[in-house]
Formats: structure tokens, sequence, C-alpha cells
């Protein structure tokens, strides 16, 4: 009952997150608007009920589940891009090299303590 | 026969053949040896995307179908909150990190892959596909429905991309010698969205809540910063 009266309060929460999306014309999706009402809920009131916990405890692990009817797609668009893998393929690889290793050195540059401390030589090596 | 078609037409098949493909794929995945390069969605896929083709199922049908299963995406985002509240101490404690990093990795990520794309002689639909490449799939499709190119192919560029920010973060923080989990957990998220947020749950709480919450403010962010841009650079 604890875990049923959780999934209640997300789906108020994402019912909630729908409202505000459609009376502000924000561009985040219901979900995403529910997730940061949630957190705000929680933050002002301090308190996280047993349900929610329970809830949420059991739900994170199916997120890679859920993603997966998605993935799928990639198989059946193949062709579609017949002419342009090699372009998708290093633009998004070496994209995605690039963009980790700005977060990396940024978020290095920008933290105190522990993690900025460490060897600075190394992050001008790509 | 007609008993066989009632069994094909019903969203019933297409959620089991979905939780069976997904548990083939964590079996595989451990047999393996957890290895970075094929993350368990990924198996999953394939063997999924097997049985639609065993069965003689259209992608479509099935996408239309599995949609009973993959609602549950709403609430499992809303409940991404509570990791956020319970690491909240630490996530206070680096907001200044947080919020000066944030938008210009997140533009950046969007930005390297147009920008090598064009480069590369790709028409602006691909270039519209793989703008949202960093952003967890309910957001990216609300970003592709404003600057137009193929929801296939950018959900394609999701996947690859969540794959390779894993093995990127992976390699990069080995050779950088990074071992805060604060730090690795924020760039799975911010690069690699999903995937690469499940991945930091493998790591652990504290790796998993900063995952969250890059991937939250990456798909906040490149949702408001993608169209605008899209409109002044007149693609």
């Amino acid at each position: 009952m604890t875990l049923l009266r959780g999934f209640l309060w997300l789906l108020g929460f994402q019912l909630l997150g729908q409202l505000a999306v459609e009376w502000l014309a924000l561009p985040v999706s219901p979900a995403m608007a529910g997730l940061l009402l949630l957190l705000a809920w929680l933050l002002v009131t301090r308190r996280l009920n047993e349900g929610v916990a329970a809830a949420s405890q059991a739900l994170i692990p199916l997120l890679a589940m859920l993603i997966m009817p998605g993935v799928v797609g990639v198989f059946f668009v193949i062709d579609e891009f017949a002419g342009h893998w090699t372009a998708v393929m290093v633009a998004l690889v070496l994209g995605t090299l690039l963009s980790v290793l700005t977060t990396f050195w940024l978020m290095r540059r920008l933290m105190p303590g522990d993690a900025a401390s460490l060897d600075d030589s190394k992050e001008s090596r790509p | 026969m007609s008993h066989w078609h009632a069994v094909l037409d019903g969203p019933i098949l297409a959620i089991a053949l979905t939780l069976a493909a997904y548990l083939g794929g964590v079996r595989l995945f451990e047999r393996l040896g957890r290895p970075n390069w094929c993350p368990a969605v990924l198996i999953g896929a394939l063997l999924t995307a097997a049985g639609l083709w065993l069965l003689g199922i259209p992608y479509a049908d099935y996408r239309h179908d599995v949609a009973w299963l993959t609602l549950l995406l709403g609430p499992v985002t809303v409940a991404l909150a509570v990791p956020l509240y319970q690491q909240r101490r630490h996530i206070l404690a680096l907001w200044k990190p947080i919020l000066g990093c944030l938008p210009l990795a997140a533009a950046l990520a969007a930005c390297y892959a147009v920008a090598i794309a064009w480069l590369l002689g790709a028409p602006p639909a691909v270039l519209a596909s793989l703008a949202p490449k960093s952003v967890t799939a309910p957001l990216a499709i609300g970003i592709q429905e404003q600057i137009g190119g193929s929801l296939s192919l950018m959900l394609g560029g999701l996947l690859i991309t969540g794959v390779v920010s894993t093995l990127c973060v992976t390699w990069l923080a080995r050779l950088l010698d990074i071992r805060d989990p604060r730090l690795i957990g924020f760039t799975l998220g911010v690069n690699g969205h999903a995937i690469g947020t499940v991945r930091a749950f493998e790591l652990g709480p504290t790796a998993g809540a900063f995952a969250s919450l890059g991937m939250s403010l990456t798909g906040v962010f490149t949702a408001l910063f993608l169209p605008l841009a899209w409109r002044l650079t007149g693609f």
C-alpha cells in the first residue's frame, strides 16, 4: 500500500506538471515540470514521505527498460540516411568526446576543494 | 490463424517482448562481464528488434502497443526528484560550479556535433536531428517538434551519444585521474542523458543524483536555448 500511495503522489505531481506546462506554455515536458515541482515541494516541506521514497526506489531501476523501445527504432531507420552515416557518426562520436572533455575541464576549473586541487598540468592534454 | 492474430494485435505481446528482451539483455550483459561499450539497453534493443523481425511485427505497430508500458516514463522522471532531494547537501555545496558550467557545457554538446556534421556536408534535416543529442528522450521529442528533422534519426543519435558518453567518461576519467563521483555523475548526466544516468546509478547514489541533476538541467536549458538558436541562425 505504501508503494501505491507513493505512485499516486508521483502521478499527482506529473498532473500538476502538465497543468503548469499548459498554463504557462513552458517548453518542457509535463514529467520534467513534475520533477521540478516535486523537488520544490520536498525542499519546502523538508519531509520525504515513506510512500514517495518507496515508489522512487522501485521505479528508478526501470528507467533503462523504459527507454529501450525508443532505441529499437534506430535499427529501422538505417536505410533512410544511408548517404550521411559517416557525417552522423563522426559528429556524434567526436562531438561527444569533445563535450565530455569540456564538461570535465569546466567542472574541474570551477569546483572548489579536492577535485579542483588535482594536478592541473594534465588538463591541457587532450 | 485468427487466434494468432488476436495475440499479435494486443499490446500484451509488445510489453511481454520488451520485458523478455530487457531481462535477456541484462543477463547477457552480466555474462559478458558488464562491458562499458555495450550497455544492457543496447543488447535488449537488438533482441527486441530481432523479436519483431521474427514475429513479423512492423516497428510502428510495436511502438504504438508498447506505449502502454512506456507511459511509466512520466512517473519515473518525476521520481528522479527523490535522489536529487536526498543529495541536496552535496548539490547545494556545488551550486556555483554547476550553474557556471552547465549553460556552456550543454550548448557546446549541441554545437560540436552540429558543427562537425555541417563541415562534413550534412543537410539541415540531419543537423536538426543531431542538435538535441544530449537531451533526455521525452524533452528531445519536444525540441524536435520545434526545429524539425527526423525523429528516428534523432533517437538513434541519442542512443549513440549515450553509449559514447559512457565510454568517454570512463576513459577520460581514468586518463585525467578523476575519481570524484559528483564530477563523474554530473558529466554522465549532462552528456549522456538517461543512458549516462543509468550508468551513474550503477556507480552509486551520489553519482546517480548528480547525473539526474545534470540530465534535468541540460534538458531544460537545451529545450529553451535550441529552438531560439535555431531561429537566430536561420536553418
